[in-house]
């Protein structure tokens, strides 16, 4: 049997700016995405977000894993509905001293939504 | 003050009119400056928890009362967290307090269907003897019982307790201490004569226009046309007005339109308009003359939460064409001459008022500053902004003038604090009420009421 045809074939997929630069289809945004979807959201980052530029690499499990710790140490506050970036720099201002690296790391990944993002229980919104 | 140097001239009055009449230039603003701006919001973001803002508000305040605790029950002190409390243990714990009300409103309750309960109709104040003091710091919470006055203590507030963990759990408090006036700032004040009136509760667009004549007069003798040239000359030396909020009434509030059809309310025009109009006269007639500072209130035309916006000024059309006229934030914060002004429209401290047994004005308005805050209260009970990077009612300096509008009375008191603070405290009155407005000289920090009353019907005039 022939390979199943596409629609694909005959229309190729075009990258379209939809609201938040979202592919057509996803009723829900990015706050449903969860890290083990990562791989599979992989594949609609790169057709969305051609902007960037190419060399940038996808954070490591490692990190992502404390950065996680970082949202979940209640010395710096509530993680909710702030960026960890303005968490960090809340922490600074009070004087509780968060640690430089996590800084870094947000910084050198800021286009990545699941890291400068608020971390969010499943499902639920911030 | 201000009338004693007035009455000497008045016959001044019943003399023929001298050839050239004398000028009174007003006394020229030497420096004004703005410092409201972390009562300014930029962009809006509801999506937030308040949870943010009272982590905030620890943070921020803990340090300041670790240190008044160690001054206060000595050096050597154990401060300790909840989760680190040891029974028997003396020790002092900082925390946000929380005051379980049975018969605080509750929205949860009103719209419970399965009680069938009709909504609770406002109380003039919600407190019980049956209501519970309990603190809560970053990860517990705890009740207090002891050395604590329930009543007096509302939602919010960040203390220092010294005491000890019982056996059942509670928490024994055998003293308790606030912030404290916060740090003074140096004085720079005139050395002549300069007032400033402050007025609140004009309450444009009532049904009665009583109140009418009387602010007309204050419109009159604040831009000189009133009295002889004793008076003239005394208000002259009147260098800014500060209208704290509720310039309209609470009449314009009706929300009956809302529930009629909408055919029948086509060609009714919203109360408010009208008051508008003639808020925008009134302005016009003083500023002209005086800078004015017009601050938002609980009826006026701006938002509901707290810190509240500056009345947009293309409601003003005619006043906002001059540079006299500043509309200002719901907590205002500005540097007179050097002289430090900070106050509110009253939201706080009425809000206090139905939650605490404090009764008095005056009082509450020294308790928050002697807590540190200016609402404490503030998400809870009174709608407030989910800040969450810091907390602006936090007073990290002491002001000059502390004042709060639309108090039922007029009362002034000047405090002095222990390391040289002087406030002057004033609670200015409801003008639509009391037709009283206040004086205030920035020279001496004294305060005086001065009222306008026109001929009532039961008065023999």
């Amino acid at each position: 049997m022939e390979q199943p045809r596409r629609i694909t074939d005959s229309f190729p997929r075009r990258l379209r700016r939809r609201g938040a630069g979202r592919p057509p289809g996803r009723l829900k945004d990015k706050k449903d995405k969860k890290e083990k979807d990562k791989d599979q959201d992989k594949v609609q980052v790169k057709v969305r977000d051609c902007s960037r530029s190419p060399s940038q690499h996808p954070p490591d499990p490692a990190l992502l894993e404390m950065l996680r710790r970082f949202d979940l140490s209640w010395e710096y506050g509530p993680c909710t509905g702030i960026t960890r970036l303005q968490r960090w720099e809340r922490a600074q201002e009070l004087g509780l001293s968060p640690p430089g690296p996590i800084r870094e790391a947000l910084l050198e990944h800021r286009d990545n939504p699941d890291v400068t993002y608020r971390w969010v229980w499943d499902g639920m919104g911030g | 003050m201000f009338s004693e140097q007035a009455a000497p001239t008045a016959q001044g009055l019943l003399a023929p009119p001298s050839a050239e009449p004398p000028t009174f230039p007003r006394v020229p603003v030497l420096g004004y400056l703005d410092c409201s701006q972390p009562f300014q919001l930029g962009e809006r973001s509801f999506s937030r928890q308040y949870a943010h803002i009272y982590a905030v508000r620890l943070a921020g305040m803990r340090p300041g009362l670790e240190r008044c605790a160690r001054s206060q029950w000595g050096n050597d002190i154990v401060l300790r967290k909840l989760s680190e409390l040891q029974a028997g243990e003396k020790c002092c714990v900082v925390g946000t307090l929380f005051k379980a009300m049975q018969l605080q409103p509750s929205i949860l309750q009103e719209i419970s269907e399965e009680h069938n309960l009709v909504p609770q109709p406002p109380l003039p104040k919600y407190i019980q003897p049956s209501d519970e003091l309990i603190l809560e710091d970053e990860l517990q919470r705890i009740k207090l019982e002891g050395a604590i006055d329930v009543q007096r203590l509302v939602t919010g507030t960040i203390l220092a307790v010294y005491g000890s963990e019982q056996d059942d759990g509670r928490f024994l408090v055998e003293d308790h201490c606030f912030a404290d006036l916060p740090p003074p700032l140096p004085w720079n004040g005139p050395s002549s004569d300069r007032f400033v009136l402050l007025a609140s509760g004009l309450g444009l667009g009532s049904v009665s226009g009583e109140a009418l004549l009387s602010t007309q007069l204050l419109v009159d003798m604040v831009t000189g046309q009133l009295g002889a040239e004793g008076e003239q000359s005394c208000a002259a030396h009147i260098i800014r007005i500060i209208l704290a909020g509720n310039l309209l009434s609470q009449n314009t509030q009706s929300r009956d339109t809302i529930n009629k059809a909408k055919y029948l309310t086509k060609k009714t025009q919203a109360a408010s308009v009208e008051a508008v109009k003639m808020l925008d006269e009134i302005l016009l007639q003083l500023s002209t003359s005086v800078p004015v500072d017009v601050m938002p209130g609980e009826f006026d035309p701006t938002n509901y939460t707290l810190p509240q916006q500056p009345l947009h000024r293309c409601m003003l059309p005619l006043a906002s064409a001059y540079t006299t006229l500043h509309l200002v934030t719901n907590p205002y914060q500005a540097n007179l001459d050097g002289v430090r002004f900070l106050g509110t429209s009253g939201q706080n401290i009425s809000d206090i008022f139905k939650y605490s047994s404090m009764d008095d004005y005056l009082e509450i308005l020294e308790w928050t500053l002697q807590a540190g805050h200016i609402s404490p209260t503030a998400p809870d009970t009174l709608g407030c902004y989910p800040f969450y990077k810091s907390d602006p009612f936090i007073l990290t300096e002491c002001p000059h003038v502390y004042f709060c509008g639309n108090a039922p009375h007029f009362q002034s008191k000047l405090l002095q604090g222990k390391e040289g603070q002087r406030v002057l405290l004033v609670t200015v009155p409801d003008f639509s009420a009391t037709q009283t407005a206040c004086l205030v000289n920035l020279r001496d920090l004294t305060c005086q009421p001065i009222t306008f009353s026109g001929f009532g019907a039961d008065n023999e005039d």
